[in-house]
């Protein structure tokens, strides 16, 4: 493509279609939405449904679901201790979304300012990781990161005086073993957005005198939003609920709030309370994810 | 997809879901980490039933499953507490004993055990203790007890089972409260000894803790005897201790659920697994404390001198359910590791 074009919005349409036709393309759109529609009610819609009645029952003494009505899930879960490790989720993945962002973006933007030929193949470089399990890769990082492991291998062979570095279980792995797994879903939203980026609009703006700083946070920043409002939704939601990683790690040591709500329904016992913690769960989820759209909207 | 190829694809999964259960199988659920390959190969040469091996990591994953209604398992495999409860609850199917011949090479000492005093509904696979591994090349203090292991000097040096129950009840023991004392007030006691402990742990693993004593990153570990038993095969410097202040044994069993759907092929499981030469197919792999006097003859002296599979103390005690107390540890576990 060549710098000097502008891209043409399409023709909106103008006709609307006769009256005749209308109804068979909306029959055909049910038919064709059908398969979809049957998944969303299967894998969405019941589950969610089957999670808001239990969060409202209670445990009988086995760990059996009762079908009384009680509050009492809830009041739990706003208790200090549960608040408390919702607030630590969101700081990890916080931390974690800021750090992809600050290394995930001139990855991203460097790819897609790539020449055509190689940005292909810098693209599917981001995506080999996926090739393997995403279990066996944080093995991977334990191996690294273990005491006798590969990196203090290499530090201690260095002539840098590093000693071997206290890594694994410890926070510092947690975090890296997070923003390894989600650095890809930053880098590919952040990459479809900037490669439609025109280089015409940073041209026009040194052309109307911005310097290299001004011209990236004016005028390329807000054009990536799109981009970087997925990404960080892509990346925040997931490691909020993350808990193979702070297991594994971690030493399972500080519970996160998907350690919490996998112990309720496998050690505790206590469906009903895990459910209430996942209702909580996904309203937050709503809520950032209401939050990113409309600040979304407010740069568009 | 569109919805004729959608159909189309159905269509063949029901196709290959009826042609897989014509053939003869058995669904196990059991420990991870405990049933060998080979038992499963060599019952699959030797009778043609395919044995589908499911895990978890503990008796709670295992019962909050099968309460669910998991009735695909034909066989299950849990401790003597979690027995317990599927027999009170009647989620376990009697046993018929005309198909367990080779329950005779079973020793005495595990024969109509507390969880199951007729021996209707559960027969023992292998058992263990939990108990102390310590890695003498690092620590050179005596240790013989929790006391010893749980001190300051050894902050971040520790790995202990990811299992609630368990630290609180090694946590009573240190209170001279035995292992079934569980109670609001017993708990509350013991809240600060486990909020001190926790401070210095730096691994939680119920699946592998022996992982973190090998790699090097820890030097004091609370585990399973088999765990423990690995670590002394691979090198002696890993010492076994039984806490002075208490220990306690676990019985894991196989039961059939009462919804199996493959109940003979179940028996017939479970009476291979009892032949001495199977059994020791299991020891060789997992050294736990083999309950079958037959088979322990075929192992090697040096596997029967394994400290942790063969510990010289008398009969120790077992877990009993303890119900919705369960939740009441978990909370209380939720609140100190989250450091408060």
């Amino acid at each position: 493509m060549s710098p000097t074009t502008l891209k043409t919005r399409p023709p909106a349409l103008v006709a609307a279609p006769p009256e005749e036709n209308r109804r068979r393309p909306r029959l055909l759109a049910w038919l064709l939405l059908a398969p979809m529609l049957l998944w969303l009610a299967a894998f969405v819609v019941i589950p969610t449904a089957i999670l808001a009645v239990y969060s409202f029952c209670e445990r009988d003494e086995v760990g059996r679901v009762v079908y009384r009505f009680t509050l009492e899930n809830y009041r739990r879960v706003f208790e200090p201790v549960y608040l408390h490790i919702f607030w630590r989720s969101i700081v990890y993945a916080a931390l974690t979304t800021a750090i992809c962002v600050v290394v995930g973006y001139p990855v991203a933007y460097f790819i897609a300012r790539a020449r055509e030929a190689w940005r292909h193949k810098l693209l599917l470089l981001v995506m080999i990781p996926f090739w393997t399990s995403f279990l066996i890769r944080t093995y991977a990082w334990i191996t690294i990161l273990k005491q006798e492991g590969l990196l203090n291998g290499l530090l201690q062979s260095l002539p840098l005086g590093i000693g071997p570095l206290d890594l694994l279980y410890t926070p510092t792995a947690v975090v890296i073993g997070l923003v390894y797994a989600y650095l890809p879903f930053m880098i590919l939203p952040i990459y479809g957005s900037a490669e439609k980026l025109e280089n015409a609009v940073i041209e026009a703006a040194y052309d109307l005198g911005a310097g290299p700083v001004r011209a990236f946070s004016s005028v390329i920043v807000p054009l990536t939003m799109p981009g970087i409002a997925a990404g960080t939704l892509l990346v925040f939601v997931p490691a909020i609920g993350m808990f193979a990683i702070t297991d594994l790690m971690g030493g399972a040591k500080v519970p996160m709030i998907g350690n919490v709500i996998q112990n309720q329904f496998l050690q505790a016992r206590d469906w009903p309370f895990g459910a209430a913690l996942g209702v909580v769960f996904m309203l937050m989820f709503a809520v950032t994810y209401w939050i990113v759209q409309r600040r979304g909207a407010q740069m568009g | 997809m569109k919805p004729s190829r959608f159909l189309l694809a159905a269509g063949l999964l029901l196709g290959t879901a009826a042609a897989l259960s014509a053939k003869e199988e058995l669904n196990l659920f059991a420990w991870s980490e405990y049933v060998p390959q080979k038992v499963l190969d060599g019952f699959k040469q030797e009778t043609g039933i395919e044995v589908n091996y499911e895990t978890y990591a503990s008796n709670e994953e295992l019962l909050s499953k099968l309460l669910a209604g998991g009735a695909a398992y034909d066989l299950v495999q849990p401790s003597d507490y979690a027995a317990e409860v599927m027999i009170k609850q009647g989620l376990l199917a009697p046993l018929d004993p005309a198909l367990l011949p080779n329950r005779k090479n079973l020793g005495a000492q595990f024969r109509h055990l507390p969880h199951d005093p007729d021996d209707r509904y559960t027969v023992p696979y292998m058992t263990g203790t939990v108990g102390i591994v310590v890695n003498t090349d690092v620590v050179k203090d005596p240790i013989r007890g929790f006391r010893d292991v749980f001190q300051p000097k050894f902050k971040d040096r520790i790995v202990v089972l990811n299992d609630n129950r368990e630290i609180v009840t090694w946590a009573l023991y240190t209170r001279g409260i035995s292992a079934n004392a569980i109670s609001k007030e017993n708990l509350e006691q013991i809240r600060p000894v486990v909020a001190d402990w926790i401070k210095l742990i730096k691994v939680f693993d119920s699946d592998s803790p022996k992982t973190a004593l090998l790699n090097g990153d820890v030097d004091l570990g609370v585990v399973w005897s088999g765990e423990a038993a690995i670590l002394w095969r691979e090198n002696r410097k890993f010492k076994y201790v039984l806490a002075e202040e208490g220990a306690h044994q676990f019985i894991d069993v196989l039961a059939i659920p009462v919804a199996a759907k493959h109940k003979e092929a179940a028996h017939k499981f479970i009476n291979y697994i009892l032949r001495p030469e199977v059994s020791k197919l299991i020891s060789d792999e997992f050294p736990y404390t083999n309950p079958n006097v037959e088979a322990r003859k075929l192992l090697s002296p040096e596997q029967l001198a394994n400290p942790a599979s063969y510990p010289s103390e008398g009969k120790l005690e077992t877990f009993h359910d303890i119900g919705k107390l369960a939740a009441d540890i978990d909370r209380l576990m939720t609140d100190l590791k989250s450091g408060r």
